[in-house]
């Protein structure tokens, strides 16, 4: 970032990737003006503070403070047995509670080297995708609500809740499950859930597209998100970014596809990217439209499971597979899974002694997109430095874990 | 007429003879008339501000997303505005230590003049006007701009950056969306030939109702009408041209640090300034207190339906209507960036204003 | 310049889109979805109109298996002390008193048949702590220990959302533990008895105290 002298006519400024200018013509010499954005700004999407130097409208760089959410979750985990560890990642990502179980439940299977029952799997697969679509609902109302539309965003709240209500009819509670344990899944599907599923399917695509009438083709929001925070592809895997904002560079990445895990090789679905007629590739409308598409697989997908599930034998326990004791053999292990924000890893050692795992690291994807954030908003103005936020769609309490 | 049975005197009086007759009217030696004649618009507007305004825009916004609304005051949270408003006068009135008192103070006061101002010339039928000048209409305009610099003086006053960022889009959109506007209400006054608000409505009079409308006695009265609808609205800060205030963006814009009974009074400067658009936009393009009822055979519908009390009755529908329009664009669209607002003031909205103006001139020329 | 109209017809039809799906829903407004749960039929039989609901008056009922507030019932609990094992925040505090062989017969069976072996003088359970997590009913070999439907229990003062759940007032307590260590110096030979805290001062309350009001 280069500095600019103060007394100069005519800047242009041009982002590293190239594709960012803004030239700003000055009669006047002016200073740059330091603007906090947050912790306590609505756009912020939680505690983040962004120290902006401005200039005008204009955004000459802003940097991101983190760790006002901080709970110390990897050093907590350090105090507590494996399985008392997955409340506490639902927390992480409390908008995805279901995946970063998910996630988790795989690395310390990994280490324990277990079998899941088949009808386990599908349930993990169904809840988690029905999670995927509920964030990626969060995610685009408070996208709507960052560039101003208010009515989109309680839409999408609106049918969130349902998926809440399910999660909550399967699991018990409505937005930290606890659901999915380390090799097995805490309940079964109550009686009916998969009918209740089956009509939740077919009452969430009208709305959707309803949605995508009210927002996403709509002038203003396209105007407001084409070509904007723009991120190609090399940078964004340069930066490790992943899940849809790798995506909406244009990178065909989904762990879900390139690292198979449960039983989504089984399943037929579309790995999401932009096809650059809608949306310049690697901007802020590709990612929102990214995760719209994704709401659409996750249907299929679900619908898929539904299929394919074998059917509840007399007397199947879900919890069958989990062991009395978990207390790992020694070793290390990474186990990852597509979050909906991205990749989200954990890095467990065991030392074999004891049940609580000598260290858990959390490998979050929503820090890691953060990571980006200088670059993009270099040269924006502060609305669309909002908008760029809104693209990554952090949730802090993963951020700061 | 059957009504004018029952309100002989209101009804057959001629138009500014109720006005007149009270503005004559002194007690004490003090001109008490006057006093009355300018009380009327003000009073209204307030219950408008505090019951439709408020409430309507909280229940609209609420049947549009899904949701009830205030429920909980009175039946179906009817009361909810009251509640707010007792809420908002125990507020504890927070001045910053390093604001500009001066200005912090004055600001709101300045938009709440500047919005409330313009009511004196606004007809709220024959009879209730409170000053019919002959130039109602460039004064109507003139005044509203002066909201601009009541915002200037809030946003700068608050000595807070998002305040400061809030104010100088508000003024650069506010003084760019004066010139549309104004080109479109001059193709409004070119199709009357006058600026005075009361000939407006006396030449859009007629037995067929709305076809007596500039809006519908004219196919390129369309283009200003909708012009100055789009304009209008960034005129007053609504969405989506809510850029100075806009909240996800710049916490609150001018009125960020303002709390209390100063914000309330932002509020209802707001709220009158909105109202006031809107009746503007009826008086030049809808009939203002004309009825749009026409006479259909034996069925005077127009002649039932005109008086001093239909007059006010009429004004007012007309301006919910355009109210509600602006709150259902608000509670659908996303909002703009500053320079595609700009773009849409300079390259959109002007020359179109031009065309419009060109093409009305010629219209009054040769049709 | 003709991308310049275009865009103009694109912006105006899209918002006219816009503008008619909101006044769809303004006009809806007079259907309500209604309280039916999740687990009735009927959920997603109103799929338009107005969803949410005057909160205290109408709640949306939360399904058989939901996790919310914690109960503990205590005539079925033997004192193993699992849960407390399991609960990762510690919400949970308990006192046991080993029960002396005459008292056995006193202090009876747990419904499923088993001995009960000790007095527990002091549950708590901080539910202000609890993240319903479900672990602790998870480990509770007799099933004693339930989260309950029950998922609006706010109270003005934070004491009051310590649950009392012991079974013995302070009084006999006082006497159990007293019986309990004539009976361990009667029996020098058998090793100590596994669970015998030291008594706290801090007052039992009496079984099913006044904040446990379902």
């Amino acid at each position: 970032m280069q500095e600019l002298p103060k007394a100069e006519h005519r800047s242009v400024r041009v982002t590293p990737n190239g594709k960012n200018r803004v030239v700003i013509e000055k009669d006047l010499s002016s200073e740059e003006m330091i603007l906090n954005m947050g912790p306590q700004h609505p756009s912020t999407h939680g505690v983040l503070r962004l120290e902006c130097k401005t200039d005008g409208e204009v955004v000459v760089e802003a940097e991101p403070y983190l760790g006002y959410l901080h709970r110390c979750f990897e050093k907590h985990a350090e105090m507590v047995d494996y399985p008392g560890i997955v409340p506490f990642v639902d927390r992480m990502d409390y908008l995805a509670a279901m995946n970063s179980e998910f996630a988790y439940c795989i690395a310390v299977e990994k280490l324990l080297d277990i079998e899941i029952p088949r009808r386990v799997e599908f349930l993990r697969v169904i809840v988690s995708e029905l999670n995927r679509i509920a964030s990626h609902l969060v995610a685009i109302g408070t996208y709507a609500i960052d560039l101003g539309a208010f009515t989109p965003f309680l839409f999408c709240f609106r049918d969130r809740e349902h998926i809440m209500s399910l999660l909550e009819w399967a699991s018990g509670a409505r937005m930290l499950y606890n659901y999915i344990w380390i090799g097995g899944a805490s309940y079964d599907f109550p009686k009916g859930m998969q009918k209740r599923i089956d009509e939740f399917i077919t009452y969430f695509r009208p709305k959707a597209l309803e949605l995508q009438r009210l927002l996403t083709e709509n002038e203003i929001f396209v105007k407001r998100t084409r070509g904007i925070g723009m991120m190609p592809a090399d940078v964004a895997v340069n930066y490790g970014w992943s899940g849809p904002m790798l995506r909406g560079s244009g990178v065909e990445w989904d762990l879900r596809r390139n690292d198979p895990y449960s039983i989504y090789p089984e399943l037929d679905f579309k790995v999401c990217v932009p096809d650059g007629r809608h949306s310049d590739i690697g901007d802020s409308l590709s990612r929102h439209l990214v995760r719209a598409y994704e709401m659409e697989e996750s249907l299929s997908i679900i619908e898929q499971c539904l299929d394919k599930m074998p059917a509840a034998e007399e007397g199947f326990n879900p919890r069958a597979a989990i062991p009395k004791r978990i207390r790992p053999k020694a070793g290390e292990v990474y186990g990852r899974a597509e979050n909906p924000r991205g990749e989200l890893g954990f890095y467990i050692v065991s030392d074999g002694k004891s049940t609580k795992p000598v260290r858990c690291k959390a490998r979050s994807s929503c820090f890691v997109n953060l990571s980006a954030m200088k670059e993009m908003s270099m040269g924006q103005l502060i609305p669309d430095l909002v908008a760029i936020i809104g693209s990554i769609d952090i949730v802090l309490g993963e951020v700061d874990r | 007429m059957m009504l004018s049975n029952y309100f002989p005197i209101p009804m057959s009086m001629s138009l500014n003879s109720w006005s007149d007759a009270l503005s004559q009217w002194y007690l004490f030696g003090l001109p008490l008339g006057l006093v009355v004649i300018a009380a009327i618009p003000l009073v209204f507007i307030a219950l408008y501000a505090l019951t439709y305004g408020v409430y309507g825009e909280r229940k609209i916004s609420a049947f549009m997303q899904d949701r009830l609304g205030p429920m909980e005051v009175g039946k179906w949270g009817i009361l909810q505005t009251l509640a707010d408003i007792l809420k908002l006068l125990q507020k504890e009135d927070i001045v910053n230590t390093n604001a500009d008192k001066f200005l912090f103070v004055v600001g709101p006061g300045i938009l709440f003049v500047g919005s409330f101002m313009a009511f004196a010339v606004l007809p709220f039928g024959p009879a209730f006007i409170g000053a019919d000048l002959n130039v109602g209409l460039f004064y109507a305009i003139g005044i509203v701009a002066l909201e601009v610099v009541g915002i200037l003086a809030a946003g700068w006053g608050s000595n807070n950056k998002w305040a400061l960022y809030g104010a100088i889009r508000s003024v650069a959109q506010i003084v760019s969306y004066e010139i549309p506007a104004a080109i479109a209400i001059l193709c409004g006054a070119m199709m009357a030939g006058t600026l005075s608000m009361q000939q407006f409505n006396i030449l859009q009079q007629g037995e067929y109702g709305f076809l007596h409308f500039f809006l519908f006695q004219n196919p390129i009265a369309w283009l200003p009408f909708i012009i100055y609808f789009i304009a209008s609205l960034a005129e007053t800060n609504r969405a989506p041209f809510d850029i100075p205030e806009a909240e996800s963006e710049l916490v609150a814009g001018y009125f960020t640090e303002y709390s209390g009974m100063k914000f309330a009074v932002i509020f209802l400067a707001e709220y009158g300034s909105m109202f006031m658009v809107s009746a503007i936009i009826s008086v030049v393009f809808l009939g203002g207190w004309n009825s749009p009822l026409p006479n259909i055979g034996s069925f005077a519908l127009n002649d039932w339906t005109t008086g001093p009390v239909w007059g006010a009755a009429w004004i007012i529908l007309k301006g919910f209507f355009f109210i509600f329009l602006q709150m259902w664009l608000r509670w659908t669209l996303p909002r703009l960036r500053v320079d595609q607002l700009m773009y849409v003031c300079w390259k959109v909205l002007t020359p179109f204003a031009f065309v419009a103006f060109v093409l009305t001139a010629v219209w009054e020329i040769y049709m | 310049m003709s991308e310049y109209f275009r865009n103009i017809a694109s912006s105006t039809s899209t918002i006219l889109t816009g503008m008619g799906i909101t006044l769809k829903h303004f006009f809806n407004a007079f259907k309500r979805k209604g309280e039916a749960g999740i687990e009735e039929s009927g959920y997603f039989g109103q799929v338009d109109g107005l969803v949410t609901l005057q909160y205290p008056r109408e709640a949306i009922p939360t399904p058989d298996n939901a996790r919310y507030r914690l109960h503990n019932d205590i005539e079925d609990c033997i004192g193993c002390g699992q849960c407390v094992r399991a609960c990762p925040i510690e919400c949970i505090t308990m006192e046991t008193i080993k029960v002396t062989k005459a008292d056995l017969e006193t202090c009876g069976k747990t419904s499923g048949g088993q001995q009960k072996r000790f007095w527990i003088p002091v549950f708590d359970i901080d539910i202000a702590k609890c993240m319903t997590c479900g672990i602790c009913v998870s480990v509770c070999p007799t099933a004693c220990l339930t989260h309950t439907k029950v998922s609006d229990f706010t109270e003005f003062d934070r004491e009051h959302m310590i649950y009392h759940f012991g079974n013995l007032s302070r009084i006999e307590a006082d006497l159990m533990r007293k019986k309990a260590e004539e009976e361990k110096k009667a029996a020098p030979a058998k090793p100590a008895p596994k669970a015998k805290p030291a008594p706290k001062p801090k007052p039992a309350q009496q079984p099913n105290a006044s904040s446990n009001n379902e």
